[in-house]
């Protein structure tokens, strides 16, 4: 008895308190995604507007609508952010064995990775309000770029989180007894990715 | 400490004499135009039944809970702070699954009706019903006569804005909205059907004897929603033929080829 | 021991306590409160302003209920009375018992588990001050919510759209003004620090018991606490979801509940309800929790049939998911839609029924002990049996058509939420009260308040049921004669200053019981769980020792030996709190107070007033958040020794 006792504070469960955060908070980030997700599968063919862009190639009364979507330009970018997945792995890595020019790199890397995917998001909101589709236009435009937009606005905070573990290791002050925060802005990270290859699926891909 | 006990005592008592005075007084406060307990018509007079049914189990259910607590309060009331520490009972596991299992039976029991409604009312009104599509909008009700006889030359259905129908005649609506949500609810008639814009939800009744019947919007839809009545007016088949050639002949559409013949369906 | 190692170790217990109590008098005065991390001051400061709030909440309660006193009213006109009633309904779920339930989690959990503090203490306190921020900022749509001018020129503000919110009747055409942004924007900030405080509460649950405290020798309480917590964590995303898309409706045009464009306002009602029904569980549970404590203390017996009563808590944390569109019987849903919610709805009525009959079973063949915690627990349960009950008529879809939307459901869940979760949050207070001021409150006037408070409260509600089944429906500021609906409104009128009445007892007395002299002891209950071991009020460090836990109920299996004839006797003197003790005093570690999260819960609410007003302020607080954000993370979370 007097073992136990000695261990103050002591944790009765298997994972450290930041991570359990992070996964309740994850957990919770999935009903946030679900009911976006399932608002714009709800409203996907229940717009009224018959003249505005299309989603996907659409004939209506024998007039075909070109699709606005530019599939292989979003497979790109899906990818990019699929593989700042990778770097982000590579600098847990790095951290684990203390290796912190590789932590460095990796945090960078993962960062320009993501900022890339930002800014192909970027990229296709333009065209797509040069085409007609805003905000306000019709349904199709409202689910889209709330849904998508949530999203980049998740891809923009963990930047922001990378960035910030980024000029820790720089002046030093992020070492291997650390590596927890860049475990954590890791899951962070893959959770945004993931949710980003259900949403490239279920709103681009699938018609 | 007494106090408390005889004050449990002279609560209850009074709760239940003023419960009985009313109950057996009927002075006149159970009455209202929008009885949900006095129906006129098949589907409210099924609702109430329906309530009853699962009402006088709860009521039991609900007695038998509070005179089990009082005993137990009285009977088993520290008298003084040496009475003996209680036996240290962790549960019964065969008490417990009894006080699971029957109360689920129980409600099994209350499934069954409830399906039962379920079913009767989604069922489809008679192929002689009378169809009327009703349309909520900030603050009014509107009824559509749509069925062939209330169109006019146009192809247009007869509007007003006084709901009026035919006593034994199953009476199918559309129920929609023009703006916000509303509720068309005429109590002793039949219960509520939202009005959402954008749907058409569907519902029927039946009056069993000519009256007017009071009811008013149900779903919160703004300033005017305390004024949003729907009044329902059920006729004599006859009558509520003269009421619709009358209607119809006053409509700009409804003169020429369509003009009165004698009421013939009147039975 | 490896781990024990590392910390460096104090000579002596008391040097360790001398250290802590240092280290706590950092901050002085207000400063002190507006740093503070310790969760028994943050649970003071929920309760506390919670209790304000209720005090508005039932303000305008009075007027509604003077205004329907009699038919043609004209205390109000119907757009105060709308506003009036959409905030009486926000306020009370919002702003009173959630935040109430939070202040009971702040305060016992980790004392009911043995830790010194919550898992993340800085995240308790940012919590806390958006929840206050937040509910400051809903209340001051009063202000000039109203799109005709301010309440200076005499117009009430205030969102005016019901706390249900019901598209399409929020959106800009129909409900002018700011009122309804305010409320939208309050609710997806009181969100955040829901969610905090969930997070917080189930990691502090699942990670710092004491040792030897396993899942089942948790108090109910704590279990509770549990499941509410996983409850706000999975539902508030949701509501948020919906509240965000009203918000793109109110200030960027877009078309979520635009019919002309496609929408559906049912959407609304789904994502409120999906989010309503879990919400309704989370403001019972705790009080179910608060319920299954009072009860075992005041009759000596442990909890009859713990494992049912926990798992009957969980099933109903999983199947308040299941039953969220019996809200929506009469929207069109169809009939299997509405048989399948009919079943599911009679379903969750088996382990509502199963706590009943076993807080029946704790009761039967104690000692049981008439003190205000008990008599706010028999309330409890005596009152919400009613809400249960009334609640199964409504899995019965036909009649339901005829209850839907009348007095019969305003009855109905406040049987639930004031007969219910109120009193036995009131049992709760009465009970604990003692271990965080080290006062009693006085026995004769809390008999008197619970008296008044539930002859006011059943002369208020069971009119009401009345009401409803002689068809009188919701939300209506006025009704004219010859309905017959006065002389029951006027009943509830009375009932409702009776439980105003009983309010002003409490508050009397609580003054008139922190002036006594009176000190209440470490135990005046004769209690069965940790947070009676320690003095009270507690000191800042909860507990010079962290206690190990052998039992269910563990304080009291070490103040009575149960022999084997089954005869409970006391243990010997001094064993209860002279423990042997471990030999080594380990450091205290008290969390430092910071300041940061009173900072970072400016942001969302400068932000929130830079939606409505300009949207220069938007980033103005997202950059207040940041700094208050990078300043606590980059901090020291505890003060080197």
């Amino acid at each position: 008895m007097a073992t136990v006792a000695t261990h103050q504070d002591a944790h009765s469960g298997p994972l450290d308190n930041r991570k359990l955060l992070m996964w309740l908070f994850l957990a919770s980030e999935c009903l946030f995604f679900g009911g976006l997700i399932g608002t714009y599968l709800l409203y996907r063919d229940r717009s009224t507007d018959i003249d505005g862009p299309f989603a996907h190639d659409t004939t209506i009364n024998g007039i075909h609508y070109t699709g606005i979507y530019d599939i292989p330009f979003t497979s790109v970018s899906a990818f990019v952010l699929l593989m700042s997945s990778v770097s982000m792995v590579l600098a847990l890595a790095a951290i684990q064995r203390n290796d912190r020019r590789g932590l460095q790199v990796w945090l960078a890397c993962t960062a320009l990775l993501g900022l890339t995917f930002l800014a192909g998001q970027a990229f296709e909101f333009t065209v797509f309000v040069h085409e007609g589709l805003t905000l306000d236009e019709n349904l199709f435009g409202t689910t889209f770029f709330v849904l998508t937009g949530f999203h980049g606005a998740h891809v923009s905070v963990g930047v922001l989180i990378l960035l910030s573990l980024f000029v820790m290791a720089v002046q030093g002050k992020l070492t291997h007894k650390q590596s927890l925060n860049v475990e954590l802005a890791g899951l962070y990270w893959h959770f945004v990715d993931v949710v980003w290859i259900v949403i490239f699926t279920l709103v681009y891909l699938i018609r | 400490m007494r106090l408390g006990r005889l004050s449990v005592r002279y609560v209850l008592f009074a709760a239940l004499l003023l419960l009985s005075v009313l109950l057996f007084s009927g002075c006149g406060v159970f009455s209202s135009p929008q009885n949900t307990f006095a129906p006129e018509g098949e589907v409210a007079k099924m609702q109430r039944d329906l309530f009853v049914i699962v009402m006088i189990p709860a009521l039991l259910i609900m007695i038998g809970v509070f005179a089990a607590m009082i005993y137990i309060v009285v009977r088993f009331r520290r008298r003084s702070d040496s009475d003996p520490i209680p036996e240290q009972v962790h549960g019964n596991t065969r008490l417990e699954l009894t006080w699971t299992i029957l109360p689920t039976i129980l409600l099994i029991g209350i499934a069954v009706p409830t399906l039962w409604g379920v079913i009767k009312l989604g069922n489809q009104p008679g192929a002689e019903a009378l169809h009327v599509t009703v349309v909520g909008s900030q603050w009014q009700w509107t009824y559509e006569y749509t069925d062939a006889e209330f169109l006019d030359a146009n192809g247009d259905p007869l509007i007003t804005t006084e709901f009026y129908i035919p006593v034994d005649r199953d009476i199918a609506l559309e129920i929609e909205a023009l703006d916000v949500l509303h509720s068309f609810w005429i109590p002793k008639i039949a219960g509520k059907t939202d009005a959402v814009p954008g749907r058409s939800n569907d519902m029927w009744f039946r009056a069993d004897s000519p009256g007017t019947y009071a009811g008013q919007c149900a779903e919160f839809c703004g300033i005017g929603h305390p004024q949003m009545k729907a009044e329902l007016i059920a006729l004599e088949p006859g009558e509520f033929e003269a009421w619709a050639q009358e209607q119809m002949s006053g409509e700009p559409g409804g003169d020429g080829a369509e003009t009165p013949e004698s009421p013939t369906a009147s039975p | 021991m490896a781990g024990a190692a590392l910390e460096p170790r104090p000579t002596s217990v008391a040097e360790a306590l001398r250290a802590a109590r240092r280290q706590a008098g950092t901050y002085n005065g207000i400063w002190s409160w507006i740093a503070t991390v310790d969760h028994k001051r943050i649970g003071m400061m929920y309760g506390g302003t919670a209790f304000l709030f209720f005090l508005i909440g039932g303000i305008e309660a009075l007027v509604m209920r003077l205004q329907l006193a009699t038919p043609n009213g004209t205390i109000v006109d119907a757009d105060q009375f709308n506003r009036l009633f959409t905030m009486h309904g926000t306020t009370m779920v919002f702003l009173v018992v959630m935040p109430l339930s939070a202040a009971f989690f702040n305060l016992l959990i980790p004392l009911m588990i043995g830790a010194r503090d919550v898992a993340f203490p800085r995240l308790n306190a940012f919590s806390y001050w958006v929840f206050l921020s937040g509910g400051l900022f809903i209340m001051s749509s009063f202000l000039t919510g109203n799109p005709n001018g301010t309440i200076f020129e005499g117009h009430l503000g205030a969102p005016d759209a019901g706390w249900f919110g019901y598209a399409p009747l929020t959106l800009p055409q129909y409900s002018g003004g700011h009122g309804v942004d305010y409320w939208a924007l309050g609710l997806v900030i009181l969100g955040v620090s829901s969610m905090a405080g969930g997070f917080n509460f189930a990691v502090t649950i699942i990670n710092m018991r004491a040792p030897g405290m396993t899942l089942f020798k948790m108090p109910l309480f704590v279990w509770m606490t549990l499941v509410t917590s996983f409850l706000i964590i999975f539902a508030m995303p949701v509501i948020t979801v919906g509240l965000f898309e009203l918000l793109f409706d109110r200030l960027f045009n877009a078309n979520f509940f635009n019919v002309q464009a496609g929408g559906t306002p049912l959407l609304w009602q789904h994502m409120f309800w999906l989010f309503g029904h879990p919400e309704v569980y989370i403001l019972i549970l705790p009080a179910m929790g608060i319920v299954s404590e009072v009860l075992p203390t005041f009759s000596r017996k442990p909890l009859f049939g713990y494992p049912f009563v926990v798992f009957s808590g969980v099933a109903i944390g999983f199947m308040s998911w299941g039953v969220w569109a019996h809200h929506m019987y009469t929207t069109g849903l169809g009939s299997i839609a509405n048989s399948a919610f009919g079943i599911s709805t009679i379903l969750i009525a088996i382990p509502t029924g199963i706590k009943i009959f076993n807080w029946l079973g704790t009761l039967w063949g104690g000692s049981i002990s008439m003190k205000t915690p008990l008599m706010f627990s028999l309330g409890f349960i005596a009152m919400f049996t009613i809400g249960g009950l009334t609640g199964v008529t409504h899995s019965v879809v036909p009649s339901d058509y005829q209850q839907q939307d009348t007095y019969y459901v305003v009855a109905h869940f406040h049987q639930v939420l004031f007969g219910g979760a109120l009193f036995g949050l009131f049992s709760g207070i009465y009970y604990w009260f003692p271990k965080f001021t080290g006062k009693m409150l006085n026995e004769k006037i809390g008999q008197l308040h619970f008296w008044l408070m539930f002859a006011g409260f059943n002369l208020t509600f069971q009119p009401m049921m009345i009401l409803g089944l002689l068809g009188m429906p919701r939300r209506i500021s006025t009704y004219s004669d010859g309905y017959g609906w006065g002389f029951w409104n006027m009943m509830a009128t009375v009932g409702a200053f009776m439980i105003a009445a009983s309010i002003l007892t409490f508050i009397i007395n609580v003054v008139v019981s922190m002036r006594s002299k009176e000190r209440a002891g470490n135990d005046p209950w004769d209690a069965r769980t940790l947070e009676w071991t320690i003095p009270s009020p507690p000191p800042a460090y909860n507990f010079a020792e962290i206690p190990v836990v052998t039992a269910l109920d563990d304080f009291w299996h070490k103040k009575y030996i149960e022999k084997e004839s089954g005869v409970v006797v006391p243990a010997m003197a001094g064993a209860a709190n002279g423990e042997e003790h471990h030999g080594d005093g380990h450091g205290i570690h008290l969390p430092s107070p910071s300041y940061w999260p009173f900072v970072a819960a400016l942001g969302p609410v400068i932000m929130a007033f830079g939606f409505i007003y300009d949207f220069a302020l938007v980033p103005a607080g997202a950059v207040i958040l940041l700094i208050g954000i990078y300043a606590w993370a980059l901090e020291p979370a505890t003060e080197p020794e």
